[in-house]
This record gives C-alpha cells, sequence and structure tokens, in this order.
C-alpha cells in the first residue's frame, strides 16, 4: 500500500536531480566526445567538422605525451607506492595497536587540506635553500645529500610524492574499515596456529578483502587520472611547466590557455576523449582482475 | 605434574604475549614517525606563519621573536581576502544545501520505492562519479557562458551542485538503504501521506547521512580551485582557494614565505574546525559507499 501510495512522488522527487544531471552533466559529456571530432578555435566561432584529425595530430603532439605518460605514471608507479605504504599500515594498525583511531585521523589530516594550502607547505619543504628537507638532513648529519628537491627534470615525481602522501591516508582509512568486516574469530584461530603479522596479512587479511580492494583500486584509478590541483599549482607561477602536465591540465590548456588564451576547444576534447576512454578502459580491467566467488565467512 | 604442565605453558604464554609486544615496538614506531611529521609540518606552518621572513631565512627551527600579526594582515589585504572568504562561504554554503535539496529526495526514491529502472537510474547517477570533469567542462563553458551564467556566483554555484550530485546521490542511496522500514510502514499505516512520511520520518532518520554528505561536500568544494578558475573570471567572484593561489604567485616573485603561510592558515582554519569535531564521521562517510 505504502509503496503504492509513494509511487507518485517518484517524479517529482527525481525529477530535479535528474534533470540537472541530464542537461548539465550528461548532455556536455556527449556533447565534449562528439566535439573531439571537430575544430572549434573560439566559443564564439562556428565548428568545423575533420573528422579524427585530433587524435591523429595528438599522437604528433609531443605535450600531450608527457601528459599521458604522467598520468599513468601517477596511476602505476605512485599507486604502487601509495598501496605499498598503506598495506603496511593497515596491518600494522590491525595487530592490536593502541589509539588506532588517532593515528588513522592524523594519517587522513591531509585530505582535508585545500591542494593548494598542501602544494605551499610542499614547497616550502622542498626548498633548496631553507627547505625543511635539507635542514632536516642538516640537524642528523646529513648535509651533503641535501638539494634542490623539485628541480626541473624531476617536477613530477615531486609532485607524486605529494599526492602519495595525502593519498596513503585516504586509502588506509578505506583499507581498515574493509578489514574491520572481517570476523574476529579468524584472526584468532590464525594467531593459535602460530601465523605472524606477515603471515597473517598476506593469508587471512588480503584474500578476505580481495574484491573490496578491487573497488579501492578503481576509486585511486579514477581519483589519479583526474589529478590537476596539486601538479598545478606545484609552479604556482600560473604558467604550468610542460613536465608537471597531467591529461586534464592538458584539457584545461588546450581548452582555456594560461596566461594567453588558446581555445583549442575541439583538440582539448579530443584529449577529454582519451582521458574518459582510458578511465573506462582501466576500470573493466581492474574489475576483470578483482573479480571472484564471493568468500564465505 | 599437572601442576606442572600448567606452570610451564602458562610461561609460554607469557612469553608470546611478550614477544608479542615486542613485535608491537616498530610498528608504533612506523605508525607514529608518519603521524608526527603530519602534525609537526602543520604546527611548523602555523608557527612559521608568525616570523619574519628574515627569521625565516636565518633559522627554519626558531621560534618567532613577536606574535605580530603583520603576516596575516598583509595576506589579507594582498588579496582582499575578505571579499574572497564571503564569496567561499556564500557558494560553498548555497551549493552545500542545493546539492542536498535535490539529491536527498532522488535517493530517497531510488532505495526506498520499488519501480522498475530504479537499479539503472541509480548507477547511471553513480556513473557520473567516473566521469572527468575535463571531458565535460569545455562545453559545459559554452552553454553557460551563451546565457551569461559564467563569471558568476550563481553560475559557479551551479556548476559545484550538477558536479556533486552523482558522489551525493552514491552516499546517500548507501546510506537510506540501511534505514528500517518500520517507521515508515506504521506512520504510514497512521495515515501520513507519502510526502509527511519522508519529511517528518526519514529526513530525521537520515540526518547523520546528510551531515556526512554536507560536510563531504563543503570540505571539497571550499578547498577546489580547478572550477573556480575556469568558471569565474573577475576578482570580485573569486574564492577562496583561488585567493591563495593568487597570493601564492605573488608572494613567490617577492621571497614573502612567511605571509604565504599565513595564507594557508586563513585557508585552512575553518577545515580545521570541521575536522576537529567532525572527522570521525567524514572518515565514515568516505567508507560508507566503498565498503558495505
Amino acid at each position: 500500500m505504502l509503496n503504492k501510495q509513494r509511487r507518485k512522488l517518484i517524479i517529482p522527487f527525481l525529477a530535479p536531480s535528474l534533470i540537472l544531471y541530464l542537461v548539465f552533466f550528461v548532455y556536455p559529456t556527449i556533447k565534449g566526445l562528439g566535439l573531439s571530432l571537430y575544430q572549434w578555435s573560439g566559443f564564439k566561432l562556428p565548428v568545423t567538422f575533420i573528422g579524427l584529425e585530433n587524435f591523429k595530430d595528438l599522437l604528433k603532439d609531443d605535450n600531450f605525451l608527457v601528459a599521458l605518460k604522467n598520468s599513468l605514471f601517477l596511476f602505476f608507479v605512485g599507486g604502487l607506492v601509495i598501496f605499498a605504504v598503506a598495506f603496511v599500515f593497515t596491518s600494522f594498525l590491525t595487530s592490536g595497536i593502541k589509539a588506532k583511531d588517532f593515528f588513522r585521523g592524523i594519517m587522513f589530516f591531509p585530505n582535508v587540506i585545500a591542494p593548494i594550502a598542501v602544494v605551499t607547505i610542499w614547497q616550502f619543504i622542498y626548498n633548496p635553500r631553507f627547505g625543511l628537507l635539507n635542514g632536516l638532513l642538516d640537524v642528523i648529519g646529513l648535509g651533503k645529500f641535501g638539494q634542490s628537491w623539485a628541480a626541473p627534470g624531476r617536477i613530477f615525481p615531486a609532485i607524486t610524492v605529494i599526492i602519495a602522501w595525502i593519498a596513503i591516508g585516504y586509502y588506509l582509512v578505506l583499507l581498515l574499515a574493509a578489514a574491520d568486516k572481517i570476523p574476529q574469530d579468524i584472526y584468532d584461530a590464525g594467531r593459535v596456529d602460530g601465523a605472524n603479522t606477515w603471515q597473517m596479512f598476506w593469508l587471512v587479511t588480503l584474500p578476505m578483502i580481495w574484491d573490496v580492494i578491487g573497488i579501492i583500486m578503481v576509486l585511486w584509478m579514477i581519483s589519479a587520472l583526474k589529478q590537476f590541483e596539486i601538479a598545478y599549482a606545484f609552479s604556482s607561477t600560473g604558467n604550468v611547466p610542460v613536465e608537471a602536465y597531467t591529461l586534464p591540465i592538458y584539457v584545461v590548456v588546450m581548452g582555456f590557455g594560461m596566461r594567453e588564451p588558446i581555445y583549442k576547444l575541439g583538440y582539448a576534447s579530443a584529449i577529454g576523449c582519451v582521458l574518459l576512454f582510458i578511465v573506462v578502459i582501466l576500470t573493466l580491467l581492474i574489475r576483470r582482475i578483482f573479480k571472484r566467488e564471493n568468500l564465505q565467512y | 605434574m599437572d601442576a606442572n604442565i600448567k606452570q610451564s605453558s602458562q610461561r609460554n604464554r607469557g612469553i608470546d604475549r611478550l614477544i608479542r609486544r615486542i613485535t608491537l615496538i616498530p610498528m608504533y614506531a612506523t605508525v607514529s614517525m608518519w603521524a608526527f611529521f603530519n602534525i609537526f609540518v602543520i604546527l611548523w606552518i602555523a608557527i612559521a606563519s608568525f616570523k619574519t621572513n628574515r627569521e625565516l631565512y636565518a633559522n627554519v627551527w626558531s621560534l618567532p621573536t613577536s606574535l605580530s600579526l603583520a603576516n596575516y594582515i598583509k595576506a589579507w589585504s594582498v588579496v582582499k581576502m575578505d571579499q574572497l572568504f564571503l564569496n567561499s562561504l556564500i557558494v560553498v554554503s548555497v551549493s552545500v544545501v542545493l546539492t542536498l535539496i535535490v539529491a536527498a529526495p532522488a535517493a530517497y526514491i531510488l532505495t526506498r520505492v520499488t519501480f522498475r529502472g530504479a537499479n539503472f537510474i541509480t548507477q547511471f547517477f553513480t556513473a557520473g562519479m567516473g566521469v572527468p570533469a575535463a571531458i565535460l567542462f569545455i562545453p559545459l563553458f559554452g552553454m553557460l557562458a551563451a546565457r551569461g551564467w559564467v563569471d558568476s556566483l550563481p553560475g559557479l554555484i551551479l556548476v559545484y551542485v550538477v558536479l556533486s550530485i552523482p558522489f551525493t546521490i552514491f552516499l546517500l542511496t548507501g546510506f537510506f538503504s540501511t534505514l528500517p522500514a518500520e517507521l515508515e510502514e506504521s506512520a504510514a499505516i497512521d495515515g501520513a501521506s507519502p510526502l509527511n512520511v519522508f519529511i517528518r520520518i526519514m529526513l530525521p532518520l537520515a540526518s547523520p547521512g546528510l551531515l556526512t554528505a554536507a560536510i563531504l561536500n563543503f570540505v571539497s568544494t571550499w578547498n577546489e580551485y580547478m572550477i573556480a578558475l575556469i568558471f569565474t573570471t573577475s576578482a570580485k567572484n573569486r574564492t577562496i582557494s583561488l585567493g591563495l593561489y593568487s597570493l601564492q604567485s605573488s608572494m613567490q616573485y617577492t621571497g614573502d614565505w612567511v605571509g604565504m603561510f599565513a595564507g594557508v592558515v586563513i585557508m585552512m582554519v575553518p577545515i580545521m574546525i570541521i575536522f576537529v569535531l567532525l572527522s570521525r564521521r567524514m572518515i565514515s562517510g568516505i567508507t560508507m559507499g566503498a565498503i558495505k
């Protein structure tokens, strides 16, 4: 009876968000995909159909290849670091450490700081002249290793470290929540059988949360490929060096320009297309890898 | 003899416990170092924001000689922070509330009423979380520019609301589906209209979920600057994070690090307050959707 009455609410309750979503999210997304086949040099100018020309140009565009390489580097290499550390911390925090919530909170904390503030903090940490990192090395007598940490040539690795610093806390929270779902008696049984922390992690925790790890990987992949703000702010002079490009940055650079407007709108849309395509492919791939029959427990 | 066995097994258990305690030490050390670094960096920035640049250059580790607010006053006035702070407060609060107003009823209907297509529509919404904004903001910019909505606070609010819809519906459908059905049913039997059931019964029950969605949206919108950078152009419509961005750009030329630190602290204060009060809710919120 209730269900029947409530049916009257379906349309008025659903319409506002569905209309907003269709008009201002789905429609521009589809239009963006379509625009990749056009040449369009300004919002008020007409568009010209050029087929796959934009995509052909992308393959010859060195800046695009740098952006692509950086985005994938962040996902793979950054991801490797992030999950290695996050897994270690998860296994530590689930093996009986007190004040677990405190540690989790402090490690999550970088996630709530504005990216622009995070970048300012790290520029200072990296600063060769009076930065925290070199200062620290001096104090512990390793001053000779002091250097310009974010010098040209290693800008993107330096950016990746910052992103990892933030992301480790985020994925730690997710992994801990997943580990909390594992029944305690399985651990107790493992302990009785004499398993150590390391074995416990590989043989109990990891298999038990395998499917959740799949979801977490998809989340990381999407957030890595969306990465714009840390990398864009890192040079902070309003002119991002090519070395720091990610795919979303290159979309903005081509679509709007930095100091001087560019307005290669069709070309920028083609980059966005590639980005979306990679997200879809990697989502399917990750799902495939992490798919398996649900464990019974 | 029995007593002997008992004693030795007790001793073994004692040794086991001791070993376990000892293996915990390096674990404590590692997580403590990481936690210490996080706290230290923030404290350090806060302390340095009271120093002068000369003090900073002379010794990174020194404490400020006087508790002067000069850096704050400068950071505040250089980029006309009061305007930006107010803009951010308006834009972020309004878009957070509007997002809830449109997303909560939709999430409710999608989880509590069974109808054909409900599942599909939910997935259709949440698929938006995987769409990088980079693919859609060029057409969106064109659409808004054609109506004169670019570079205005209402236009920016619209973009924030639209971009928050997928995540908010994802979060709230997860939350609504955990609520018990009994209260709803008994209220309906007592003759309450479906709309009344939603407003009087379900919304109060769902308030922890709504609050979580509001906090997470508030923090992410307050902190973000990519959308604001693209969709606003004039100084009077910029938000606080863009203010910090331009502060960072101008002060890096002049080497005014302490001024930048003051800007960082100004930007962090509202978020720090939210985090200290509500970190538990935020943390449970980000796990709500991913780990069921």
